[in-house]
């Protein structure tokens, strides 16, 4: 089906949920400023409807924005693609969401474009896959009340870890300069932190400034103090849907720190991919007994 | 913390390594207590901050020692099986084996990160581990990645924060 054919159908079932009253919201996309860009938009009236748009770039994360409606009583209908499905989940997991409360309205996804590249493009122009959409492996939905088309082919099977292993072939000294140069970029906007799907405290250690913990200081080593902190904190909860790298201003590739984890995670504890089931824990959830061990 | 600068003037006249041990309250602590009471001699380069668990460190205290200048850091707790908590250290060991990792990928020594398992009735390899370690750190130099931030009066914790 394509992506006309698919829109049409949104648009569709947006109304006839709205109209029925079997929802009182839908979370959608809607065109944004820029033809690279479509922003999520909320949707009460059945005639706004026709504000949906499904295109190469409907990128957000519809599942985290039920976070601002978790303390209502509304039954919210969103779309999810492959990666939004698996943070549906992760949320889910964590007790922040009620399944009751939501109608998923799953798209299997060939993949989105590349929103950056666009940028010096002209519209119509080719442009490759995003890179996180490249190497997916869980393009259609896991978690759906129904699908709008038939489920694709996903376009990897296995991670690929070439780019982490490739910093890991550096020498220490050269891996530091790697991240330090990339830290040096940060703004702190935490735009990261608030487009993550595992990012989901109610109050962030980054939000406390008066903690003696961080200061609003942006250089090279609170920069990487938040880097690396907000990395081990999703540590295992990761669900790479990319959406901190395609938020990131400074374009600073958090994935791979994220992609770190998640490989050693796997080669620790056994492969385990977050958002996929609400079943069991996370890795750092739980505890085996004969885990490795190397601290003897 | 004194001034970094100075301390990397000492570093090319003998270098004295500042080592942090997060010994649990349980069995690093009773341990170190031991070494000390068998008057067992060990570097007084570790300042050895007690906690209730090896599981309450988190991976942030860690980096934030770097942060603000430490050399070398040490997290000792009870052996698996043996936690006051029961469970503690298992969970300490699995989110340790990562920070390790992440620490090496960040690209800092990871001869400057240790855990180690050490219960109330090893006094001998309390003193043999934090040997080992300042006597490796000794070896690499002082640390100088992460910590080019100085606390500040204004930065100090204070009291009634938003963190109560």
């Amino acid at each position: 089906m394509n992506q006309e054919a698919i829109q049409t159908k949104m648009r569709q079932r947006a109304k006839e949920l709205l109209n029925s009253g079997a929802v009182t919201m839908v979370l959608g996309w809607e065109a944004g400023t820029f033809w690279y860009q479509s922003t999520p938009i909320l949707i009460r009236q059945a005639e706004d409807a026709d504000k949906l748009v499904w295109n190469d770039f409907c990128q957000n994360n519809l599942s985290k924005y039920l976070l601002d409606f978790r303390f209502t009583n509304e039954k919210i209908a969103l779309f999810l693609k492959g990666c939004d499905s698996r943070a549906f989940n992760r949320l889910l997991q964590d007790k922040q969401i009620e399944r009751e409360k939501t109608y998923i309205i799953g798209i299997p996804c060939e993949g989105m474009k590349d929103h950056r590249l666009a940028q010096s493009k002209n519209e119509g122009d080719d442009l490759p896959l995003a890179k996180i959409c490249q190497s997916c492996r869980y393009p259609n939905p896991v978690i759906y009340d129904e699908l709008l088309t038939e489920e694709v082919t996903p376009r990897q099977k296995i991670v690929d870890f070439s780019d982490v292993e490739a910093i890991e072939q550096m020498s220490a000294d050269e891996r530091y300069e790697f991240w330090q140069k990339e830290h040096t970029k940060c703004i702190r906007c935490y735009a990261c932190r608030n487009v993550c799907p595992a990012c989901n405290c109610r109050k962030c250690i980054f939000d406390q400034a008066t903690s003696g913990w961080n200061s609003k200081d942006v250089n090279a080593s609170e920069n990487q103090f938040y880097a690396m902190t907000r990395a081990i904190h999703i540590a295992g909860r990761c669900i790479e849907c990319g959406q901190c790298e395609y938020v990131c201003p400074a374009n600073i590739p958090i994935m791979l720190m994220n992609k770190k984890l998640i490989k050693d995670i796997d080669l620790l504890f056994g492969d385990y991919d977050a958002g996929l089931s609400i079943e069991g824990q996370p890795p750092l959830g739980h505890f085996e007994k004969d885990d490795p061990e190397e601290f003897m | 913390m004194s001034d970094h600068t100075e301390q990397i003037k000492t570093a090319e006249n003998g270098f004295e390594p500042k080592i942090l041990v997060f010994a649990c309250n349980w069995c690093t602590y009773a341990g170190a207590d031991l070494a000390g009471l068998s008057r067992l001699e060990y570097p007084p380069n570790v300042r050895v901050l007690r906690v209730p668990c090896s599981c309450r460190v988190n991976p942030q205290f860690v980096i934030r020692a770097f942060q603000r200048g430490i050399d070398g850091v040490l997290v000792a707790g009870c052996h698996p099986g043996d936690c006051h908590y029961t469970t503690g250290n298992y969970y300490t060991r699995r989110r340790f084996l990562l920070t390790k990792r992440l620490l090496d990928f960040v690209g800092i020594d990871s001869e400057r990160f240790h855990v180690r398992w050490i219960s109330g009735a090893e006094g001998p390899k309390f003193q043999e581990v934090v040997t080992d370690i300042t006597a490796a750190i000794k070896a690499i130099g002082p640390n100088q990645k992460l910590c080019d931030y100085f606390p500040t009066e204004t930065l100090l914790p204070n009291e009634g924060g938003d963190n109560q």
